[in-house]
């Protein structure tokens, strides 16, 4: 993984500086696998779901992972026009960080012993991986400065406007929704919450988690907060954002809550509930997706 | 399509079809979840969790038998902690007991485990019942 971040087309740097870069490189990801990673790392129903999560459905979470990597490498590259080729091998890298670093932690932590089998050993740092290569990806352009990378770009000012599609922008709240779902649907508290609550508490999160899902985006004013152009009407962003948004966000909270096997023999109405419950933070995670991204 | 400059996001003013069906569909969904719990909410009354048991299969494993068994909740209220005892009859009396105890039962819905026996269960008749249960 290369620092692009300072470099301008074309420009080669020595190769101390260069392979010093990758170094510097490797090290934001390894600490943005830990930043992300950690509360997953520490969770104890995700050891357990290393051994008994059912294969395929962790395949399948670990053959989605990657297309999801790619995307969100090229997306992070965007103000140093990254290829699909180099966001493909940053997403490789990272999620290699992301497993040595799982691999690291758990056996630091005794969690993972030299004498376990191999199919546990692999599943419960497979299953870690996945939250972690986000980490990994988020760490390296989020915690990324732009001081020490050699010449700084001139050209910065004039094209960073970028034209972001609507379909990645559902795509990133994709990633928001999973990686924040991610975190916390392997707890018992999640099912647990949903049988504490009636009907009618379901629906209240539900509101809410719209609510608060639009507001974070269009009325509270962070950095990278949206803003609609001029004689828009308000709820135009609601019907054409916030509503699939959240869509997608209930959507992902199911597929996680089917990857850990909590739906299953389960009615569709407590089904739904788990989906709304999980929905609230995974709604969240979409709009901060939306901001940070 | 949103324009990003300078970490300032700007909605398009004019945006495509398609951003409006998806948008469409979105509400019609949420709505639609909306009036499937208050569905819920209003029509199904609250009863409490009624247990039965249906045996699926009976396998010889090592050092003894393995009974398989699925336990509904047919009530609408989730039951936690449902501890479950098989009783292996010998006539009149239970010459074998075993127990097991489920997390959860959610309401409508059902769940799975196995009772261990060191006799055969072939040919006789097995009584499973859940002999209690605490709220969520």
């Amino acid at each position: 993984m290369t620092q692009q971040s300072g470099l301008s087309q074309g420009q080669v740097p020595p190769r101390s500086q260069a392979s010093r870069q990758f170094l510097v490189g490797l090290g934001r990801g390894g600490a943005g696998a830990l930043i992300f990673g950690l509360p997953m790392l520490m969770t104890m129903e995700l050891w357990s779901l290393g051994f008994y999560i059912e294969r395929y459905r962790l395949l399948l979470l670990l053959l989605i992972n990657m297309p999801l990597l790619v995307v969100l490498a090229r997306r992070i590259g965007f103000e140093q026009t990254s290829t699909w080729r180099e966001a493909i091998r940053d997403a490789t890298v990272a999620y290699a960080i992301a497993i040595a670093m799982s691999a690291a932690v758990l056996f630091l932590l005794g969690i993972i012993k030299l004498d376990v089998p191999a199919t546990e050993l692999l599943g419960k740092i497979a299953i870690q991986a996945v939250p972690a290569s986000i980490g990994a990806l988020l760490g390296r352009s989020q915690l990324g400065g732009h001081q020490d990378d050699g010449p700084t770009d001139e050209e910065g000012e004039t094209e960073s406007e970028v034209i972001t599609s609507y379909g990645r922008e559902l795509f990133m709240m994709a990633i928001g929704a999973l990686f924040l779902s991610l975190n916390v649907a392997p707890t018992e508290e999640i099912i647990l919450i949903s049988y504490k609550m009636t009907p009618w508490h379901a629906l209240a999160t539900l509101a809410l988690s719209i609510l608060i899902m639009h507001a974070f985006v269009y009325a509270v004013a962070f950095r990278g907060a949206h803003q609609l152009s001029r004689g828009t009407p308000r709820w135009h962003a609601f019907v054409r954002f916030t509503l699939p948004g959240y869509v997608i966000a209930l959507a992902i909270s199911l597929y996680v809550l089917w990857t850990f096997g909590r739906l299953d023999d389960t009615a569709s109405t407590q089904v739904l509930m788990a989906a709304i419950v999980l929905g609230f933070p995974g709604a969240i995670g979409a709009a901060a997706a939306r901001l940070i991204l | 399509m949103t324009i990003t400059s300078k970490s300032r996001h700007t909605e398009s003013s004019k945006p495509d079809w398609l951003e409006w069906a998806t948008g469409i569909v979105s509400a019609l969904l949420v709505l639609g979840i909306v009036g499937w719990i208050a569905g819920q909410a209003m029509l199904h009354q609250e009863t409490p969790p009624e247990f039965r048991s249906t045996i699926h299969s009976t396998q010889a494993v090592a050092g003894g038998f393995r009974v398989e068994f699925e336990l509904f909740n047919d009530g609408s209220t989730t039951a936690a902690a449902v501890e479950v005892r098989g009783e292996l009859m010998g006539g009149a009396a239970a010459s074998e007991a075993a127990q097991v105890t489920f997390d959860y039962v959610p309401g409508k819905s059902s769940a799975r485990g196995a009772l261990l026996f060191a006799e055969d269960p072939v040919g006789r008749d097995i009584r499973i019942r859940a002999v209690g249960y605490t709220e969520p």
